[in-house]
């Protein structure tokens, strides 16, 4: 019960004296919104989950001289994205999509409940399917802005340090990437409002 | 003072749309949007934009990254070298020559020369005196020859080695021969003893890391499968809950 009440700055503190199980128990705190991101970013599973190993490997190298300057979760974003950025640089390629082509309807409905029906889970894994696709085809600064403000809620500010650049140009990264996920989702006949049926 | 919205600020559009944005600013939005068409279908769409987007929503596998410290690693996984395999390689081959010395002293090598040819003998024989050799008128170079030759494998033969004196002293009695060599056995087989039981305690010492690593290899493959066994039977589960929900659901 204590352990849910220490915040990451003490589990820091902690780390930094040599203790690994407070470092562990950052990791699994983290390690799910560090591989969504990496996920996200990169488009492969085995990519995301390579890097968020090394996210974590790296930030247990470099705990001591950790500052605190900035959050924690912040500091392991910026490492993630570097490596990222490092990786998709050394593959010399746009992120790829990887979604399975068959939609297993169970799996739907274990994963989301009853309360949907299949109809809507179906089209909603389209959906998702249709958003993966069209941040694919984002340049990487508008497509990290998205990913960092809706996925994981960084502000303004905090996107603005990670990507070192003006608060005024994350916003319009922000607008731009989803003006053209709109334009990408309307061609492809997909929208949010037809998925809820608000449509009919 | 108010501050006042315009169209092309879609900056600060994109801001109302994530809430992350001043009061005052806020308001002066609203009440832009209240007005001008445009901007509000705009600030619609990109909520269904926002909308669309949450339903991308990648399965994270399950991950149980672990930190663990390089010294526990080093005890479980990285195999003590024997001391032998410390030794320098031209430090071996020195023991080597060495030992190979030492035995050839032991041995007794002979070498010698007469109307048969040569032979090579071993072994604690009574020094055999030359045998006679009658001269040839034609052959007393060769013979002047074999003789130098004679006399330095004899010297070769006669010199000190580091162990056996009774080597370097023919003149001490048979008896006192057979219980240095004895001696000399007897601080072999010792050695040899020494030996096996290194290596045999150095061997259990591998077997013991090699069984804990196969322990802890055993035990992550356990709960890798423990935890996929455990991942299947829920989703199992609740597929046939949903099921069974669905057949109850009253036909529309």
């Amino acid at each position: 019960m204590q352990a849910l009440t220490i915040t990451d700055e003490e589990l820091v503190a902690r780390s930094m004296d040599g203790d690994v199980d407070s470092f562990n128990q950052l990791i699994k705190r983290w390690e799910r919104p560090i591989y969504a991101l990496a996920y996200r970013t990169l488009g492969r599973e085995e990519d995301a989950r390579d890097v968020c190993q090394e996210t974590f490997l790296r930030a247990y190298r470099a705990i001591k001289g950790f500052k605190g300057q900035a959050k924690f979760s912040s500091w392991l974003y910026r490492i993630a994205l570097n490596l990222c950025r490092d990786w998709m640089r050394r593959q010399r390629r746009t992120p790829t999509v990887q979604v399975p082509e068959d939609v297993d309807i169970a799996d739907l409905a274990s994963a989301q409940g009853p309360v949907e029906s299949i109809e809507t889970l179906v089209g909603r894994r389209q959906l998702g399917r249709a958003v993966a696709a069209a941040m694919a085809g984002l340049p990487d600064e508008q497509r990290t802005a998205i990913i960092l403000k809706e996925y994981h809620g960084l502000t303004f500010q905090e996107i603005a340090e990670m990507q070192g650049c003006p608060l005024s140009t994350v916003k319009t990264r922000l607008y731009q990437g989803l003006s053209v996920v709109r334009r990408q989702l309307e061609k492809g006949g997909m929208s949010a409002a037809d998925i809820r049926g608000d449509a009919s | 003072m108010s501050t006042q919205h315009t169209c092309d600020d879609t900056g600060t559009l994109v801001a109302y749309l994530y809430d992350d944005i001043d009061a005052a600013t806020r308001d002066a939005v609203r009440r832009h949007l209240e007005t001008c068409a445009r901007c509000r279908d705009e600030v619609t769409a990109l909520g269904g934009v926002r909308e669309a987007l949450s339903a991308w929503t990648p399965a994270v596998p399950d991950l149980r990254f672990t930190v663990v410290p390089e010294s526990a690693v080093s005890n479980v996984l990285r195999p003590q070298v024997p001391a032998w395999q410390t030794v320098p390689r031209w430090a071996q081959l020195v023991a080597a020559t060495l030992a190979l010395a030492v035995g050839a002293s032991v041995a007794n090598v002979q070498l010698r020369h007469d109307d048969r040819g040569w032979t090579l003998t071993t072994g604690w024989l009574p020094a055999a005196a030359p045998a006679p050799v009658a001269p040839a008128p034609d052959d007393t170079a060769l013979r002047a020859e074999l003789a130098s030759l004679r006399q330095s494998l004899q010297a070769l033969a006669a010199r000190p080695a580091p162990v056996p004196a009774a080597v370097a002293a023919p003149a001490a009695g048979p008896g006192d021969l057979l219980a240095q060599v004895r001696t000399l056995v007897d601080a072999s087989e010792k050695r040899q003893e020494q030996q096996l039981a290194l290596r045999l305690a150095q061997f259990g010492r591998d077997v013991d890391v090699q069984r804990r690593a196969d322990l802890v290899r055993v035990e992550q493959g356990l709960g890798q499968l423990e935890g996929r066994t455990g991942a299947e039977v829920a989703r199992q589960r609740e597929a046939i809950n949903y099921l069974i929900r669905a057949g109850l659901r009253p036909p529309q």
